[in-house]
């Protein structure tokens, strides 16, 4: 039986990492963009992206969960049934055509979103600790803007997002299992399934170490990122 | 032919008026100090002849070019912007050493990004480095950090950190070098080291602005000495003028109250 339920949390564990993997990969990068937006001199570019920021992180993760599963199917239904009694348009047509999202992808969706936000946050902190004399070292020595953003800047904040950074990395390990309300198939969802097939409550119990160990090999790394960017001072 | 002239500077944040008309013009080689008390304008001053403030109105001339004027929007692409910035050497009182870089790759950071512009550079990519390391150990060497090449700034003392600033300001051959108040953030004890540096510079024949509170350090090393007074040159003469001889009571006051406080050091 141990075997058995190792593997199978295994294979639930495989979700919760697909998971993590794409977050981070899409939120990674895209965090970064909303942190340029956030710091726009264009104003209605710059609140819009705070306003955006402001609902997501003002929010519960599982509540967008919800809203991104279950919005669309209840948009379209909504319009259908508005065709139905007699509203025409171009616009009720096309909410007409909402579906329900695919679950995985309605997670990964609301993953992508929520966490870009946060990391957003994080570069802009980052971003804006840098003093402005970096700046305009580089600029009094004829660098161009993108050239001191990433020969100069860059790497300072870096080493500054580390310790943040890993924060929010290793909460989202934990979140991950925000995934099983809407039924997506990861380490939570498959232990409990052990309480519905066979009675046993332990399996539950026994993801903890999965998440240990996972969280435990991540903070090594960033230990060791931090170790690797202790050669300077800023 | 002067080599800098600076007519009409004027400049306000918001709405104080921090300068109010300035004009001056430096000859090739001279070395010019600018005194006055804080807030009189000095910094800004520095900063609008360098492009890192935009001044309101004015021109400055640089080696018979305009490099700046507040009536025509200059469009300059990225190119001839480096090339013309690159003419003003800048040091700033804070240093402003790139933290993750040795003192020989701060000094290298510039000249290495200008030559990756250069037509012939994936030809002669070797030769084209090693001499800007040439160049650069050589600045190092004679500012006495040939054996700092390899720290960072953080295991640098401030007058070396300072003097490594210079070192990368002078890389890219400036027609002119800028230095605000380059010794004001050190202990007393290691200003000597990087005036001396400084001093060098200026005996190799570099123009040179440098904005201080180091009086004896500009009695002797400038041709001329401006002083500025609530954003206007206020007196503009020799040191010996100046100091010993001073026409406007404001001069007059601001150099006792300095000579004081030296007495009471
Ligand atoms: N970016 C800015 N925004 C608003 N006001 C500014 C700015 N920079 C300078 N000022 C103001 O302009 C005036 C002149 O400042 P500046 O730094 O040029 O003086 P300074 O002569 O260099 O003084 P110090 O000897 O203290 O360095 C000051 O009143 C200062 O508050
Ligand atoms: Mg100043």
């Amino acid at each position: 039986m141990f075997t058995e339920v190792t593997l199978k949390l295994l294979e639930g564990f495989g979700t919760t990492l697909e998971i993590f993997v794409l977050t981070l990969v899409f939120a990674l990068p895209l965090g970064l963009i909303i942190s340029f937006g956030s710091m726009s001199k264009f104003w209605p570019l710059k609140w819009l992206t705070k306003g955006i920021v402001w609902i997501i992180r003002g929010t519960p993760l599982m509540l967008q969960l919800i809203v991104i599963f279950y919005g669309p199917g209840l948009v379209g239904t909504w319009a259908t049934a508005q065709i139905a009694n007699g509203a025409s348009g171009f616009l009720i047509e096309w909410l007409a055509t909402w579906q329900v999202f695919d679950r995985f992808f309605a997670v990964m969706l609301a993953f992508i979103i929520n966490y870009s936000c946060y990391f957003s946050e994080i570069y802009r902190g980052g971003i804006e600790s840098i003093s402005k004399g970096q700046y305009e070292a580089g600029q009094v020595l004829g660098m161009p803007k993108a050239q001191v953003f990433f020969r100069v800047v860059l790497l300072q904040v870096v080493k500054r997002i580390v310790p943040p950074m890993s924060n929010e990395i290793i909460t989202l390990v934990k979140d991950t299992s925000l995934a099983r309300i809407v039924m997506v198939y990861e380490i939570i969802w498959a232990a409990q399934k052990f309480i519905k097939s066979d009675g046993l409550l332990w399996p539950l119990f026994y993801t903890a170490v999965y998440y240990l160990i996972f969280c435990g090999a991540l903070t090594l790394l960033f230990g060791w990122i931090e170790k690797k960017m202790d050669y300077f001072k800023s | 032919m002067a080599i800098l002239e600076v007519k009409g500077i004027y400049k306000k944040f918001g709405k104080t008026e921090v300068l109010r008309g300035i004009d001056f013009s430096m000859e090739e080689g001279e070395v010019l100090s600018i005194i006055g008390s804080s807030g009189s304008g000095k910094t800004t001053l520095l900063r609008s002849i360098s492009f890192l403030e935009t001044a309101d109105e004015g021109t400055v001339t640089l080696d018979g070019e305009v490099v700046f004027d507040a009536k025509s929007v200059f469009k300059r692409n990225k190119k001839e912007q480096r090339e013309v910035q690159s003419k003003f050497g800048f040091v700033f009182q804070q240093f402003n050493l790139f933290p993750q870089y040795t003192a020989l790759e701060n000094v290298m950071l510039a000249p290495k990004l200008l030559a990756k512009e250069r037509e012939d550079y994936k030809k002669n990519k070797k030769e084209i480095l090693a001499e800007i390391e040439a160049h650069a150990k050589a600045l190092l060497d004679r500012a006495g950090l040939s054996d700092k090449y390899s720290n960072y700034p953080c295991e640098l003392s401030g007058g070396q950190q300072q003097r490594v600033a210079i070192c990368r300001a002078l890389a890219l051959n400036p027609k002119i070098m800028l230095f605000d108040e380059p010794t004001s953030a050190l202990d007393p004890e290691i200003t000597n080291e990087v005036l001396k540096v400084i001093k060098s510079v200026a005996d190799l024949g570099m123009t040179m602005i440098i904005v201080t509170h180091e009086m004896n350090f500009a009695k002797n090393i400038s041709d001329k000495i401006i002083f500025m007074d609530e954003g206007v040159i206020a007196e503009e003469g020799t040191p010996q003028q100046i100091f010993t001889n001073p026409q406007n009571p404001r001069t007059k006051e601001f150099i006792t109250s300095f000579s004081q406080q030296t007495e009471d050091l």
